[in-house]
């Protein structure tokens, strides 16, 4: 699937690379790291421009994203609506919106680069709690085009193991993510239960089972 | 604290998965770290053109067009693409591709040049 994917790419070119950003950034699942850094060993290669891959690439990104915001904003909004009306749980539904207008625009903007496999969840969540789209369509330009810039320049830096470099970069990026998860589920457990009495411990437990 | 209590072990397993997960990714990140550092030769894939398998495998390309009998001219078809344009099975293609990088490396005398007439329009040489 992978390897069929991939192999459109190179016949296809910057076409085939808009059309598989807009479906990796909806959320189909997709090699977008590998995809990237293969398009920056082309670039090295003199087959591709940086530029045009760069911009191809990103403004793709950028408009799979939207997919999602419109998705939870205007199909996920009401049916979560319709849910609290039945079930209740509004003001539940309330205090998530509001942590995640605090914490939507870092999450926006790492999610682009750092975290990417975090990116289309973030997206369907922002819309889901109308995070302003001005707001989220400037975090993700900035963070499609932060990503699109590391990522071909690492392909066309390292161009002749663009498949080692990828995989590198995917396991990173789960490590990251991994952290992060471990960090937020350890804080919630170590030091939110007990009232900071503990908090140290789960910093630790985290840093050191990395 | 004891309000939560089936609540909480839910999320202690969960932290323990989640640690469990990026240990592994850990190990398998240095463990490319590694593979990249060593720079091994990487697998040959379908997705990939001559060009990209000659600059990988730091050979010349037109090695590989002879291996596979093609024009010496650029060709950016995928290895997939040309195996099935050409009847082979994608295992042939590796195959032949292999078999001229080995020969093309130390142990064998290094490849002489591209052949010249690379257009089909004539070039005198004398």
């Amino acid at each position: 699937m992978t390897e069929q994917l991939l192999e459109l790419l190179t016949t296809y070119g910057l076409p085939a690379l808009f059309g598989a950003m807009v479906l990796a950034a909806a959320g189909m699942p997709f090699p977008s790291s590998l995809t990237l850094v293969v398009m920056g060993s082309f670039v090295a290669q003199g087959e591709l421009s940086f530029w045009p891959v760069v911009f191809a690439g990103a403004t793709g990104a950028i408009v799979g994203d939207q997919i999602g915001y419109a998705f939870g904003r205007y199909g996920g909004r009401p049916l979560l609506a319709a849910v609290t009306r039945r079930i209740g749980g509004a003001e539940k539904v309330e205090q998530a919106e509001a942590y995640s207008r605090k914490w939507a625009g870092w999450g926006i903007f790492f999610s682009r680069w750092l975290i990417g496999p975090l990116g289309p969840w973030i997206n369907v969540s922002s819309g889901l709690t109308e995070y302003p789209w001005l707001r989220f369509i400037a975090l993700d330009v900035a963070g499609e085009f932060l990503w699109l810039l590391i990522y071909v320049s690492l392909g066309r830096a390292f161009s002749d193991q663009v498949q080692t470099i990828a995989s590198l970069l995917g396991n990173l990026t789960w490590v990251i993510v991994g952290v992060l998860v471990a960090g937020l589920l350890g804080w919630k457990l170590f030091a939110k239960s007990s009232n900071g009495e503990t908090a140290p411990e789960s910093d630790e437990r985290t840093a050191t089972k990395r | 604290m004891t309000r939560t209590r089936p609540w909480r072990k839910v999320l202690i397993a969960l932290f323990v998965a989640v640690v469990a997960f990026t240990g592994y990714h850990a190990v398998r990140t240095v463990s490319d770290a590694i593979y990249w550092n060593a720079h091994r030769d990487e697998p040959i894939e379908r997705w990939m053109t001559i060009g990209y398998v000659a600059h990988s495998y730091h050979v010349p390309p037109h090695i590989l067009h002879q291996a596979l009998n093609l024009q010496p001219a650029p060709d950016h078809r995928t290895l997939g693409r040309i195996a099935r344009q050409s009847g082979r099975t994608m295992a042939q293609v590796e195959d032949k591709l292999t078999y001229a990088i080995v020969h093309a490396r130390p142990p064998y005398p290094p490849p002489g040049p591209p052949p010249r007439p690379l257009q089909p329009a004539p070039s005198p040489k004398p």
